[in-house]
């Protein structure tokens, strides 16, 4: 089959369509998201494989007086899950332009990470496990705390956009900022429901 | 019939890194181009550059001092192997494992993986047909946190820090300066393939990319995949040894194997995933040939970066556990890395024998490259002998007399020491290509072609050398008190003459750099044009890459233009 030369076939009167605006953001958020659950599963692996290790020599896994209580977790799981709703109405407002409820939903998300944090903080302090008291402690912190970083980049993220949205960076024809910081909340948020189960649900 | 509505490369002014201002739609889509307000050839423009091909410059160059470095003080830890019996160099046994180990860091994450994202950073926005990378002032950032995190990476060595550090506070220096590097590194990368994802010229499809740009694009996919296990090793790492449960210097082995898990068969050959890419697009150049099949070189480079990034991944998470069939993906990844790499020369090969190949050095480089991965690959084998037996051991229940039990010793230095030389040499052939974009003048040809011999000839040894001593049960980390059997020690020295070449080499290279850079050595007239976008602009090339936008339609866009190849 012959190629056809574009000279060949257009006009020269008609000027090209401009190019579809590359949507980078985007997709530069799910490279890093992908990075994201990748540091997480690597931990997570290490823990579930460091845990079954410990229980198969017959061991308890948590070391002993370390009482991990469900209410808090499973309250920061709800906590989070409403978080996600609000990051769709937060998509949905500046999708239809509306710029109050963008800001609103925006900012009700980061009031969410911010309880999350201080429930996770109010966990620990119940849980009362050292982290040199019991050479498992750095493992169950390092989950954790690793997770708590990720939120708190999340939560980063979603600030800059807010402001950039407040700037007016951000609208219906442009909405590539507030997909990104929903992206990768979305990615938070499923990350936590690994820990949820891997960490607080198994013991 | 190919079309780029480029202008032609002679009518465009040089590069001006004080270029004009970027539109907001550039700013907010994250493609900004060369802007600073200073002027040429400041400090400041340097500093503040938000340019790729600045950035990328600076990657190239810090990369090619902290290899020199690094292999430099690889050199130093075989120097010692020389003499077992005693410490002529290092004080004691953890300064001997500072020393080898810095050797390693310096040489993967200081110079190696650097040079290679320099590469990328440099190039791929131009054969793409971008203005500029992805989040370009992101891709700075990532440059100068590498710098800083590599710069405290050696500081905590000085200080007693590192894996057999006697300081506990400069071991966790240590931990903390790896992740920062290991993070710049990933940031720098997501630049890289979200250029490719979202800034390709207008009818460029993904399976139009050029090799090198495929190569760097499964690098940096497989690379954001399989860094962040390591991340997390380092994680961990830092919490059990700042509590206390992840000893320094009792049992200096855990930190070893999580820096060094990416070191060992067949998590190494994720560094040589671009190199495989460049050797196909330099071959082509120098042949004036084409490579046959360009989706299936393509295919062949994901399939590579699929097996190598898989084993990298599973290494990491296992702490460099040896290849046995209870991990059967480490020994199927071994054993298919070598499909790869003879599909790539299978296909790259016959443009060689078709073409008008002229003996430069981007292509007796590329050659050697490609040739010295081979031999790596192969000689990996070795290392399957051993599950192999077990396996059949167990099925049949008897018993097999048998001793290849590789792990542990000086086998996968050697396989090292080969992959290594590969990539340098890729890259040497690639820098000596690339050399008029990237610096505006070509580097010196015979100072070209003796590095490569360099590299080669000492990739040979050092690797050699170490995989016969492995059979005669050499460590992989360097232990001073256990005796060795006789026939080691002149094993060693071939392996220093073979490290000492390859270091020489790569200090030929960085004065080379420096003499471009200089205007000492070279030409700044085009030795040779490719077919690939970036040969339609000037070199070096304009503030924003290209005049207009270009409009592609073909993999070799250039192919229609008759003075496309000189």
């Amino acid at each position: 089959m012959t190629a056809i030369s574009v000279r060949e076939t257009i006009p020269a009167q008609l000027t090209a369509a401009p190019p579809a605006r590359p949507r980078l953001l985007l997709i530069g958020t799910a490279l890093a998201s992908a990075a994201t659950i990748m540091l997480m599963s690597g931990l997570l692996g290490i823990y579930l494989k460091t845990r079954a290790d410990v229980i198969a020599t017959g061991e308890q896994w948590l070391p002993s007086g370390v009482v991990i209580p469900l209410t808090q977790p499973n309250m920061m799981a709800v906590t989070l899950v409403l978080s996600i709703l609000i990051m769709v109405w937060a998509v949905g407002s500046i999708g239809r332009d509306d710029r109050p409820n963008t800001y609103i939903a925006l900012g009700l998300v980061l009031v969410m990470g911010v309880a999350y944090i201080a429930q996770t903080a109010f966990l620990l302090s119940l849980m009362d496990l050292g982290a040199a008291d019991d050479s498992k402690a750095p493992l169950i912190y390092a989950v954790i705390g690793t997770h708590l970083a990720i939120v708190g980049a999340a939560m980063l993220y979603v600030g800059v956009i807010a402001l950039r949205t407040l700037a007016g960076n951000y609208g219906s024809k442009d909405r590539e900022g507030v997909y990104g910081a929903a992206l990768f909340w979305y990615v938070t948020v499923a990350l936590y429901m690994a820990v949820w189960y891997a960490v607080y649900i198994t013991k | 019939m190919a079309l780029t509505e480029t202008a032609s490369p002679e009518t465009r002014p040089d590069s001006d890194p004080s270029g004009a201002d970027p539109t907001d739609s550039e700013q907010s889509s994250g493609l900004v181009s060369a802007t600073t307000a200073a002027p040429a050839n400041s400090i400041d423009a340097v500093l503040g550059s938000g340019d790729h091909k600045t950035i990328g410059r600076l990657w190239i160059g810090f990369g090619s001092l902290f290899l020199t470095a690094g292999i430099v003080m690889s050199l130093v830890a075989q120097l010692e192997l020389v003499d077992l019996d005693s410490f002529a160099i290092a004080k004691d046994q953890d300064q001997l494992t500072q020393i080898w180990s810095i050797g390693r860091d310096l040489t993967l994450f200081g110079g190696i993986v650097p040079i290679l994202v320099g590469i990328a950073t440099f190039l791929v926005p131009l054969q793409v047909g971008a203005a500029s990378i992805a989040f370009a002032r992101g891709a700075a950032a990532a440059f100068w946190s590498w710098l800083v995190g590599s710069g405290i990476l050696i500081l905590s060595y000085i200080m007693n820090g590192g894996p057999g550090g006697g300081r506990f506070d400069y071991v966790i220096l240590w931990i903390l300066a790896l992740g920062v590097v290991v993070v710049s590194l990933l940031w720098a990368l997501i630049c890289v393939a979200t250029t490719v994802l979202g800034a390709r010229a207008t009818g460029m499809s993904l399976e139009d990319v050029p090799a090198t740009t495929w190569g760097f694009f499964v690098f940096a996919i497989g690379s954001l995949l399989a860094l962040p296990v390591l991340l997390a090793e380092l994680v961990l790492a830092y919490l059990d040894t700042k509590y206390g449960f992840l000893p320094t210097q009792a049992d200096r082995t855990v930190l070893v194997s999580i820096a060094n898990s990416v070191n060992l068969v067949p998590a190494i050959y994720w560094i040589a995933v671009p190199a495989l890419g460049m050797l196909v697009d330099v071959i082509s150049v120098h042949t004036k040939r084409t490579a046959r099949s360009h989706k299936v070189i393509l295919a062949v480079l994901a399939l590579y970066g699929f097996v190598a990034y898989g084993a990298e991944m599973l290494s990491f998470a296992w702490r460099g556990r040896p290849i046995a069939f209870d991990n059967a993906l480490l020994v199927a990844a071994t054993l298919f890395a070598v499909v790869p790499v003879i599909l790539v020369l299978a296909l790259a090969g016959p443009s060689l024998g078709k073409g008008r190949a002229k003996l430069t050095t981007p292509l007796v480089a590329a050659l050697a490259s490609g040739l010295l991965l081979l031999a790596g690959s192969l000689a990996a084998l070795l290392g399957l002998v051993d599950p192999f037996l077990g396996f059949i051991e167990e099925l049949s229940g008897d018993r097999i007399d048998y001793s290849f039990d590789l792990f542990g010793t000086s086998f996968h230095e050697g396989i090292r020491a080969l992959v290594l030389g590969s990539v340098i040499l890729a890259i040497i052939s690639g820098i000596h290509h690339w050399a008029i974009k990237i610096f505006g003048r070509s580097l010196d040809n015979r100072v070209g072609l003796l590095a490569t011999i360099a590299v080669a000839g000492g990739a040979v040894l050092w690797g050699a050398a170490n995989i016969v001593a492995a059979f005669l049960d050499q460590p992989a980390l360097p232990e001073l008190d256990s005796a060795p059997q006789s026939g080691v020690e002149i094993l060693n020295v071939l392996s220093v003459i073979g490290a000492g070449l390859m270091a020489i080499a790569v200090g030929l290279l960085l004065l080379n750099l420096l003499a471009a850079v200089a205007g000492r050595v070279g030409s700044s007239a085009e030795p040779w044009r490719g077919l690939t976008l970036e040969w339609a602009t000037a070199s070096p090339p304009i503030a924003g890459n290209f005049e207009e936008p270009p409009i592609v339609s073909s993999p070799t866009p250039l192919a229609g233009n008759s003075e496309a190849q000189l």
